[in-house]
């Protein structure tokens, strides 16, 4: 498929600058809150008028737009979903009456990739994928076709969803969060319905340029199903199809303590290499719409180092560098991603 | 590389629920504009809007959609499905083929119910059924699992123009190798949210909406759902073929937040790139289903686009004079009718419109006529600077 220069992320880790994954950052009652720089390349007037989804993507795409760019592509679950809410609530809150429209035209899922097409003066294609759990897979999809369409292209790539009090609320309304005090360490451990919320964004530059890559996204496959059975068979399918037991190394999973969505897990393990390893990162990025993005950036970051942080191991890596990772993400049970991460030659 | 046809359309719009009943409203140039009899809105009796005039719970009733948490956007979606599925004879096995995508624009998908959304994410009680059919991608989600579609599903938003990805995203899945078939289309229904959206930013006309007239007011707010059936033509068989899609552009105006460039460098890059995709100098367009919303920004962003390309524009007119801007559905419905007129050697008037603005001297169509169309043009445009531009060529 393609090759990934910079990767800049935003989380609730220690990501953006000065990376430290050994240490963990933990949640405040019970959300992993991203650690947001100063953001010191946006102007302040604009900066204030932002929503912190637009400026948790905006933020992370400018260290990466600084290049000169043939589009941009963003995924996002919800985009603003703040301002969304809010100029919803003036709605109801003042019926109807006259309301200033600074959050509704922040709110549109749209605005992030407008906003870092404007502040970077950047006309190409311009794109936002919003497909829920599959929001960030859809957009590496429409990078791969762009990039297969322009071979000496480059485009940015990201995704960015936030934690606003208002899906949260919705979220846990509808069981996706659990209620019971959670921490890092007790999050697989629970055994109860629900996962623990999360947020960030993560941008990377996408061209066919091998020289001076990161990493390479060797392959995807996206599916909506609830069949567990026909979940792992696919898995297998595209094991034998893009990789091999001597090539794959890792397993990110996408595995979220909610005791529901476990024998999706479960099911796929059975599928994968004897005594290959396994990772697990919702209790660094929590669980949200664009986890699979920060998981393709934590698999460039095991790439880069050749090291997996202890605490991510669910079964112990073997001695072997990393040369192939596979993510699975599986969102709300019914929409599933395999991305395959590979290290690159030379 | 293999030309890809649209064999079905499904649509439900103001004026008409089906294809033939939109056709006929555009052949007699009657606009489904008027006074709203379901929206529950302050602004219900005061704005014109281009409503459906089937009520939610007989739209579950007629598409026996029994499911809970199901909005009216979701329904819409469903009616013009129904249509298109119907329209291009696809099999079960068809639908649930690993080789048939859908690809699906919204803009406010589920936040058409404004207060149970005002209620789900502000208070800690029990929530409603609606919980799961908020956000854009929920829509497609439903269809999915309705129809068990079996490739690759995407939701695009793109402020006004997203439909129109969807279409040029569906093709591109197609050209590579992705997906054999595309079902793409777009919907959304009316929402107090964008109702006052738009209205906090004075774009909302209290007259019936006069695309590229000197004194228009601004747009009128509708709501649609279209699909097309786009398929590759090794799998076509002895289907009609209504249209070839031969050509798409996405371009950004890198302008401002909500509003277009004067000289229209978005819309021009957009329609340039679509020329060029489908192999076609400017003069071969025969008409151009316009963008044309009616507001003071965009006609005149428009038509300074149009003028670049194209020196003296082809026949033009914007139908949103007919369905209200159906923002997220747009791309889609006017994608139906700039088939239509192909397949149908017909173009629609503009209507409403009296005087030219007078420095691009501008004038849309304004009769109703009978014509050889071999390639049409449909422009969207969208905030975020999000410009798109298709072209349909006869099959």
């Amino acid at each position: 498929m393609f090759y990934i220069h910079d990767t800049i992320c935003i989380s609730p880790q220690t990501s953006y600058t000065d990376i430290d994954l050994g240490k963990i950052n933990g949640p405040v009652e019970n959300k992993l809150l991203a650690k947001e720089p100063s953001y010191e390349g946006i102007p302040l007037g604009i900066l204030r008028r932002m929503g912190r989804a637009v400026r948790m993507g905006v933020g992370a795409a400018l260290q990466i737009t600084k290049q000169n760019l043939d589009g941009i592509i963003i995924g996002t679950g919800n985009g603003g979903m703040e301002d969304c809410i809010k100029f919803l609530n003036q709605i109801i809150e003042y019926e109807e009456g006259m309301l200033t429209p600074t959050n509704f035209v922040q709110s549109t899922t749209n605005a992030i990739a407008g906003q870092i097409g404007l502040m970077t003066k950047n006309k190409g294609y311009n794109c936002t994928h919003v497909h829920r759990g599959l929001a960030f897979e859809n957009a590496i999809i429409d990078a791969d076709m762009l990039l297969t369409e322009n071979s000496s292209a480059k485009y940015l790539l990201g995704a960015v969803d936030e934690i606003s009090a208002y899906n949260y609320n919705i979220d846990l309304l509808d069981g996706w969060f659990k209620k019971e005090k959670l921490t890092n360490e007790n999050l697989y451990d629970l055994n109860s319905a629900g996962s623990i919320a999360g947020e960030g964004a993560a941008m990377f530059l996408a061209s066919k340029e091998k020289i001076g890559a990161s990493a390479e996204i060797k392959a995807i496959h996206i599916l909506h199903s609830d069949n567990e059975q026909m979940i792992a068979s696919e898995l297998k399918k595209f094991i034998s199809k893009y990789t091999s037991e001597e090539k794959l190394n890792l397993v990110l999973s996408g595995e979220n303590g909610d005791n529901r969505l476990q024998k999706y897990y479960s099911t796929c393990e059975t599928q994968l290499p004897e005594k290959l390893a396994i990772a697990r990162f919702k209790h660094l990025f929590g669980e949200h719409a664009s986890a699979s993005a920060l998981a393709v950036w934590l698999s460039c970051q095991i790439i880069i180092k050749q090291s997996v942080p202890k605490h991510l191991l669910k079964f112990p890596a073997n001695n072997a560098g990393i040369n192939e990772i596979l993510i699975y993400n599986n969102h709300k049970g019914i929409q599933h991603s395999f991305i395959l991460i590979s290290r690159v030659d030379g | 590389m293999s030309r890809i046809f649209i064999t079905g359309m499904g649509i439900i719009s103001a004026i008409g629920n089906d294809v033939a009943n939109n056709r006929q409203s555009l052949t007699q140039g009657k606009s489904g504009i008027g006074h709203s009899e379901l929206l529950q809105s302050r602004y219900a009796s005061i704005l014109p809007f281009g409503e459906i005039k089937i009520s939610t719970t007989d739209l579950k009733e007629k598409l026996g959609a029994k499911e809970s948490g199901i909005t009216r956007t979701d329904l819409l979606a469903l009616h013009a499905f129904e249509e298109v599925i119907a329209n291009s004879q696809l099999t079960e096995a068809e639908i649930s083929s690993p080789r048939t995508a859908l690809v699906g624009a919204t803009t406010v998908g589920g936040m058409c119910l404004t207060d149970e959304l005002y209620h789900d994410a502000n208070k800690q009680d029990q929530g409603s059924e609606y919980l799961s059919s908020y956000d854009c991608g929920s829509v497609n989600i439903y269809l999915q699992k309705r129809y068990q579609i079996g490739g690759i599903i995407n939701t695009i938003n793109t402020a006004c123009s997203s439909s129109a990805n969807a279409i040029m995203y569906g093709a591109r899945l197609i050209r590579h190798g992705l997906a054999d078939r595309a079902i793409v289309g777009g919907v959304d229904s009316l929402a107090k949210f964008t109702i006052n959206g738009f209205n906090s930013l004075h774009i909302l006309s209290n007259e019936l909406c006069a695309p590229f007239d000197e004194n228009r007011k601004g747009l009128n707010l509708g709501e649609a759902a279209a699909f097309l059936v786009l398929e590759k033509e090794e799998v076509t068989g002895n289907k009609t073929k209504y249209a070839a899609l031969t050509g798409y552009g996405n371009s950004n105006d890198a302008f401002h937040p909500s509003s277009l460039s004067d000289n229209g460098d978005g819309p021009f890059l957009a329609m340039q790139e679509a020329l060029a995709i489908a192999n076609l100098s400017p003069d071969k367009i025969d008409y151009v289903n316009a963008h044309g919303t009616g507001t003071e920004n965009n006609d005149l962003s428009e038509s300074a686009a149009m003028i670049r390309l194209f020196g003296i524009p082809p026949a033009f007119s914007s139908t949103k004079a007919y369905t209200g801007h159906t923002l997220g559905a747009a791309g889609a419905i006017e994608g139906v009718f700039s088939i239509l007129s192909l397949y149908n050697g017909e173009l629609y008037a503009g209507i409403h419109f009296d005087k030219p603005i007078p420095t691009t001297g501008l004038r849309p169509i304004l009769s109703y006529e009978k014509k050889e169309v071999r390639h049409v043009m449909s422009n969207s445009f969208g905030f975020g600077g999000n410009c798109s531009s298709l072209i349909f060529s006869k099959a």
